[in-house]
């Protein structure tokens, strides 16, 4: 009992800490609030829609013209650019107005039905994956059903037609089911990772920073004295007001994605839950254990920033990480984020049984006790540390 | 004149004295592009592998899987029995996905009908999506091909071609010819470490200065004037920037064989404004920094989003008209839309003149800001 009344006075001591630091609100409240209204404002719609493409129409005939209408019906792309002239369009291209060209050839309709053959290209810019990769898949359907269009014309001329007409063009299709996220929506995934990630990294950042604090202003043996000399009631004191409010941050954002945003989560909210309360502490336990093998504050500040920023890349959720070289798979295992991510594609998206995603829960939790290593060696430096501007 | 000189040795010395500065000046653009261009060397997604329920069993079924095992995009991993079979495969994450083959497969495909084929992906992960819809795409395609030439035996060879694709169809991918991951993101993140070093070295230069001596002017005669200063600490930035611009966008690129098309001569004319307006921009900012940790806190985050509002991540035509205002504050976007056109699609400074004028109209901009907060600085500390 002695000892759960000294963690709550230190508690009491470093929430007052807290809120008389402007830093503090900044970075505990300010900025995880900002990129959370940030990304759920950009990503609201989605997919985006109305990407603007080029079509180059050197034919210019009744083929021609159905054919561009039916591209700029897509609501994903936008014909912004219509000419005979690809010179026009490539420079409108290499000024990053438009993302595709659609290209008919010259004399189109008339090879068309003397059986020549014509060629219909479409050009993306893949410098912008993401809309280019949008626009490609458009205008390819696009093509595909100019050649069916075609076809069918050519067909009904020979009086085949009805209900064998489909299979003849295309006898075999693969129906694609995207599990989980039918309407392939980018937001879905990258929200779901990029805020917890922002809360990952603070928590790392708030835990040296309010550590680096006390040696800096000199008050480690207060703050010691305040916990009986037990670094253990001390750390706990001093880490879990800030688990409280990140773990308020990371309800928000669960319930702003899952609830406002309406993202699927098939698992139900407990095991999003434990895995938001599992980053945090486990955030917080990889910051502790970085600034007790090297108790300078700058030095672990650094580490914990180049976790916090390559976590963004080898978590997976943009590239998948089993396609990295095999150096980077086996290291992002120590990047805790990568472990929610996998919990959150097994868990909020897929929703399969807990037990699948055991490995990862139990990674999560053993980054939150890593600190338990270096317990005696933090006591130590705790101690005897000075602060060097 | 003489100030300046001053305040440029007395900044060398401050820069390169600092463990802390020089990691962010020089290890951090030395190695970050490094780690990342290595994260993503792959470029692409290949072989996904996909767990095979084949309920028909035919010759025509196990064409199919020949033909999608030989795709790029995807791998048969597993044969499995039943549906049920493979999706604890899928929850195992042994596959991204499944292929069903239903049992009429080759009776609909022989009576004419049309056969379908399901596939199931995982969305998890986006690109292993994409690379098997692409994959799908593909296979049924070529083998609709193949099927409907035999059913035109009556036909010559050529007739057959052209019956069955009347018009050819020619793809091309401009400017990243294997639509890689790299040679997308590469660019803007290249661009994006120049200007967050040097916001994070010049800000723990000033955290330090704050956390040694409460003030961030030293009481010397040299700094009177806070254009000078201003002045007299950018001219040091920007030859250290210059050398690692130099690695960073032409050494690292062709280290990692990625698209360089712009002329050198030129893309350095371009750089210069973009530098310029980063150390002013640095150097206002600097004042946000109370002490040698606040970088860390204050900037270390905001990479992301400045990726992200950069069109680069995210296209600019899917981010609201308030976000673009706010994204031409910084110099990153515009010089992320200048290098990419210049860089990867064979502009010349010519065509990227919007963004050349914006840099300089910022690096005016924080310049001034700059010398403001100096100024102000001053009055106080007096």
């Amino acid at each position: 009992m002695e000892i759960f009344k000294r963690v709550i006075d230190v508690m009491k001591r470093e929430f007052c800490r807290l809120a008389t630091k402007r830093i503090y609100w900044f970075i505990l409240v300010f900025a995880p609030v900002f990129c959370f209204v940030f990304f759920a404002d950009l990503l609201k719609e989605g997919l985006p829609m109305h990407l603007p493409v080029a079509v180059v129409d050197e034919d210019n005939t009744a083929l021609s013209r159905q054919l561009y209408r039916s591209l700029d019906a897509i609501p994903q792309t936008e014909v912004v650019l219509r000419t005979a002239d690809f010179t026009e369009a490539r420079k409108a291209m290499q000024q990053g107005k438009i993302y595709g060209i659609f290209h008919i050839p010259v004399d189109f309709r008339r090879e068309v039905s003397a059986g020549k053959e014509p060629m219909i290209s479409f050009y993306t810019n893949d410098t912008y994956l993401l809309p280019a990769s949008l626009a490609y898949k458009d205008m390819r359907l696009q093509a595909v059903l100019a050649n069916g269009a075609v076809q069918q014309a050519l067909m009904l001329a020979k009086g085949e037609g009805g209900a064998q007409l489909q299979a003849r063009l295309m006898p075999v299709t693969v129906d694609i089911n995207p599990l989980n996220n039918p309407w392939i929506s980018y937001a879905i995934y990258l929200a779901s990772v990029l805020m917890p990630a922002f809360v990952f990294m603070f928590a790392m950042f708030t835990a040296v920073y309010s550590i680096v604090q006390e040696i800096k202003d000199n008050t480690t043996e207060e703050w010691l004295k305040e916990s009986n000399n037990s670094v253990a009631v001390a750390l706990a004191g001093k880490l879990l007001p800030q688990t409280l409010i990140f773990l308020v941050v990371g309800l928000l954002y669960l319930s702003v994605l899952y609830g406002y945003m309406h993202f699927p989560l098939n698992s139900g909210f407990f095991p999003m839950f434990l895995s938001m309360v599992l980053l945090v502490l486990a955030a917080q336990g990889f910051a502790l254990f970085v600034f007790g093998i090297i108790p300078c504050g700058r030095i672990a500040l650094s580490v914990c920033a180049l976790w916090g920023v390559l976590s963004f890349s080898v978590s997976g959720f943009t590239y998948p990480a089993t396609s990295m070289p095999w150096l980077v798979q086996w290291v992002c295992h120590l990047f805790p984020l990568r472990h929610y991510y996998l919990l959150y594609v097994d868990q909020a998206l897929n929703g399969v049984a807990m037990i699948y995603s055991w490995q990862s829960y139990l990674a999560l939790g053993m980054f939150a006790v890593l600190p338990l290593l270096i317990l005696p060696k933090l006591n130590r430096d705790l101690k005897k540390n000075r602060y060097l501007p | 004149m003489r100030d300046i000189f001053y305040i440029f040795r007395k900044e060398f010395y401050d820069v390169f004295r600092e463990p802390g500065v020089r990691a962010f000046f020089i290890l951090l653009t030395l190695g970050y592009p490094i780690i990342y261009t290595y994260i993503y060397s792959n470029e692409v997604v290949r072989d996904v592998p996909v767990a095979v329920v084949d309920h028909s069993g035919t010759p025509l079924s196990r064409e199919f899987l020949q033909m999608w095992d030989a795709a790029a995009g995807a791998e048969v991993a597993v044969y499995c029995a039943s549906l049920e079979e493979a999706k604890v495969c899928m929850d195992r994450k042994e596959v991204y996905g499944i292929l069903e083959i239903p049992a009429d497969f080759s009776k609909n495909i022989n009576r004419g009908v049309q056969a379908h084929v399901a596939l199931y992906c995982n969305m998890g992960a986006l690109l292993n999506y994409k690379a098997l819809a692409q994959a799908a795409s593909d296979v049924s395609l070529a083998m609709g091909k193949e099927i409907q030439m035999k059913r035109l035996d009556y036909a010559s060879w050529i007739e057959q071609e052209i019956a069955v694709s009347p018009v050819k169809i020619a793809e091309v991918k401009l400017f990243n010819p294997q639509g890689g991951f790299t040679s997308f993101i590469m660019p803007a993140v290249l661009i994006l470490v120049i200007q967050q070093s040097l916001l994070l070295g010049v800000a723990t230069l000033a955290g330090i200065r704050r956390d040694r001596y409460g003030k961030m002017i030293p009481r010397n005669r040299h700094y009177r004037q806070a254009w000078k200063i201003v002045l007299g600490k950018a001219v040091l930035y920007l030859p250290v920037y210059l050398v690692m611009g130099y690695w960073v966008l032409f050494i690292v690129p062709r280290f990692f064989s990625l698209t360089q098309i712009a002329g050198k001569a030129e893309l350095m004319l371009f750089l210069f404004p973009f530098l310029l307006a980063c150390a002013f921009m640095a150097l206002a900012a600097s004042f946000l920094s109370k002490g040698r940790e606040y970088p860390f806190l204050l900037f270390v985050f905001t990479s992301v989003p400045l990726m992200f509002i950069s069109g680069i991540s995210w296209p600019k035509e899917g981010i609201a008209w308030y976000w673009v205002a706010f994204s031409k504050v910084f110099p990153s976007t515009h010089g992320i839309d200048g290098f990419v056109k210049m860089n990867n699609m064979g502009a010349t400074l010519k065509d990227v003149l919007p963004e050349y004028a914006s840099l300089w109209i910022l690096a005016v901009i924080y310049f001034v800001l700059a010398c403001f907060l100096y100024r102000r600085e001053m009055k106080f500390s007096v």
